[in-house]
């Protein structure tokens, strides 16, 4: 492994980020091209660059004004998912552990179906605010409800557990009542991007891009978290205000995705543990990596709820449940084998 | 001296956990913490390490350490939290963190880190998870990044309790390798035989208090060191010199 003489490799090679940031682009540009209207891919290209030869008319607005925003958001939505996933696994020493976990995906549930099933139904257009709002109240409550705040991660772990599963119960209830709302909120539940639209992407990139500038900042500190608070303080970082400020960043960027695209399940899972998997490194450093990988999953996975069924749509929760629950197994089966 | 601990009481609510300490730490030297489980030598460490808030005073070169991150100070805790997948090089490199900043990778690290890897006995083995490495491997990986970080100071918690006797030496010789570089030792141990070996002076802790506290050979053989103990141990003296204390068993009457 030693690439000089006496020294040890380095722990991260950014030849691995450049190498997700190319499939990001290829994704991308291709995730625009395929569709119920099939569109050449150096024309794609040409039109997205704004360069001569590119796609005029209908084309151009399917590329720009239905595509595009959808793949930015699914870009977006994935990149939010997998990096705040990754940083949760790290804070709660728990290779499972999930962006929903604290209660974000149970209150924004919430506060969805509040705003599907109240009889006015202005509310409909303010459901993502709905959303937004019950997600962090949740998350906020959990910190609350665990007392000391957060002097210890499996406290707030559990106390997660007890605020989701209460606001659950009320949306279940609220859900009950209302019978008509049942199908739109499932639907919500399942996540979809057909809402996708420039303003959505507009709104949800200031939030995801603050979240994933606070968390890639103190990526490289956050390593230090995998260790006992004594061992992280002695190596000069506070972990009490660290664990603070990633969970705080990473309940942002998952409820400004839950939001706009509601739950997408598996992707705060499956995209950390294959990066971390492939590249052999659990290290932080690999936060952007794991960003723009979730992105490609994601662009991939609505990719193929889009034209699967063409012209009829999947609901994206259903293709990456599709791949991601046999992986969850496999990193199951992993786990056992190596506790045993 | 090094550091200078006045009048330190730590509560936890309303147990008293150290009771009104007073004692100087040798600079450059192995200070070995023994005593009794609840004797509170875990905290001492803790508030030693700064992290831990007390009342009285500690002075490490004239500074209080509460909170004082300019301190170069490596913890060896006695559980540590092993991280699910890491590797041995990535878990060594974060020692290097302190010294040159979290995710430094220059290459006077890389070579600081395989040199510690070749000293503690790990080299080959970097690609190693920690997870599955052995208590004694997992003891000198700690080392090792204790070594990596380079410190003033290293505090270990019960550095050799988990092991068998062959490991609990290598260890041992490992530690020694960091007082060899000038570095202040301060561990706890509960086996006073190998503290009175390695160790160069012996602070011998009950419920909160210090009862003695000196160079190994003076509190090995003070009259005292029995009482402290309620009359429950035996010192013998070796043919080489060397003091073993064990246990007496109990005699019925």
């Amino acid at each position: 492994m030693s690439t000089e003489q006496g020294a040890i490799a380095k722990i991260w090679n950014w030849r691995i980020t450049a190498f997700c940031a190319l499939i990001l682009l290829a994704v991308t540009i291709a995730a625009v091209s395929f569709g119920p209207i099939s569109i050449n891919f150096f024309k794609v290209f040409k039109t997205l660059f704004d360069l001569p030869g590119g796609s005029t008319g209908q084309d151009r607005t399917v590329i720009l004004q239905l595509r595009l925003p959808r793949v930015i958001l699914g870009a977006l939505v994935g990149s939010a998912l997998a990096t705040s996933g990754a940083v949760y696994q790290t804070v709660f020493h728990n290779p499972l552990a999930d962006p929903y976990l604290l209660g974000a995906a149970s209150g924004a549930g919430l506060g969805a179906t509040i705003a599907l099933t109240s009889t006015n139904h202005n509310l409909y257009g303010a459901l993502p605010i709905f959303a937004f709002l019950g997600g962090v109240l949740a998350v906020f409550t959990s910190f609350i409800v665990s007392g000391k705040f957060f002097a210890d991660p499996n406290s707030l772990l559990l106390s997660g557990i007890a605020v989701g599963s209460f606001a659950t119960a009320i949306q279940t209830y609220l859900q009950q009542r209302h019978s008509a709302a049942l199908r739109p909120v499932y639907s919500w539940i399942l996540g979809d991007l057909t809402s996708a639209s420039w303003s959505v992407v507009a709104w949800s990139s200031i939030y995801i891009a603050i979240a994933l500038v606070i968390l890639f900042s103190v990526a490289k500190q956050l390593d230090g978290l995998m260790l006992s608070d004594e061992e992280a303080y002695s190596l000069g970082i506070n972990p009490k205000r660290l664990r603070i400020i990633a969970v705080a960043a990473a309940t942002l960027a998952t409820a400004t995705a839950v939001s706009a695209s509601g739950l997408i399940g598996f992707v705060g899972i499956v995209v950390p543990h294959l990066v971390r998997g492939l590249t052999h490194r659990v290290t932080n450093r690999s936060l952007i990596t794991i960003a723009m990988a979730g992105a490609a999953f994601l662009v991939v996975a609505d990719l193929g709820a889009r034209t699967l069924l063409s012209p009829a749509e999947l609901p994206i929760g259903v293709i990456t449940a599709f791949v991601g629950a046999p992986f969850f197994l496999v990193v199951l089966r992993n786990r056992r084998r190596v506790s045993q | 001296m090094t550091i200078v601990v006045t009048d330190l009481t730590v509560r936890y609510s309303e147990k008293v956990v150290l009771d009104d300490i007073s004692l100087e730490i040798a600079s450059e030297k192995w200070t070995c913490l023994v005593g009794p489980n609840g004797a509170g030598k875990t905290t001492f460490l803790k508030v030693l390490l700064g992290m831990a808030p007390y009342a009285g005073s500690i002075q490490d070169h004239g500074v209080e350490v509460f909170n004082n991150h300019k301190r170069n100070v490596a913890f060896v805790p006695q559980n540590p939290q092993i991280p699910q997948g890491m590797s041995v090089a990535e878990y060594v490199m974060l020692g290097r963190s302190k010294r040159e900043g979290w995710g430094n990778e220059s290459l006077t690290s890389r070579a600081y880190v395989h040199r510690v890897l070749q000293e503690t006995h790990l080299f080959g083995m970097q690609e190693n998870l920690v997870s599955h490495l052995s208590g004694g491997e997992m003891q000198r990986a700690l080392i090792a990044r204790a070594l990596a970080q380079e410190p003033e100071l290293i505090l270990l918690d019960e550095p050799t309790s988990a092991l068998d006797l062959h490991h609990q030496i290598s260890v041992l010789n490992n530690i020694e390798l960091l007082k060899e570089k000038g570095v202040t030792i301060i561990s706890t141990m509960h086996d006073i035989t190998l503290a009175a070996m390695f160790a160069e002076r012996i602070v011998i802790m009950k419920e909160g208090k210090v009862l003695l506290s000196g160079s190994a050979s003076d509190v090995i053989h003070s009259p005292e060191l029995k009482a402290a103990f309620d009359n429950r141990i035996d010192v013998y003296t070796l043919d080489t010199g060397r003091p073993v204390i064990v246990a007496s068993k109990d005699s019925k009457n």
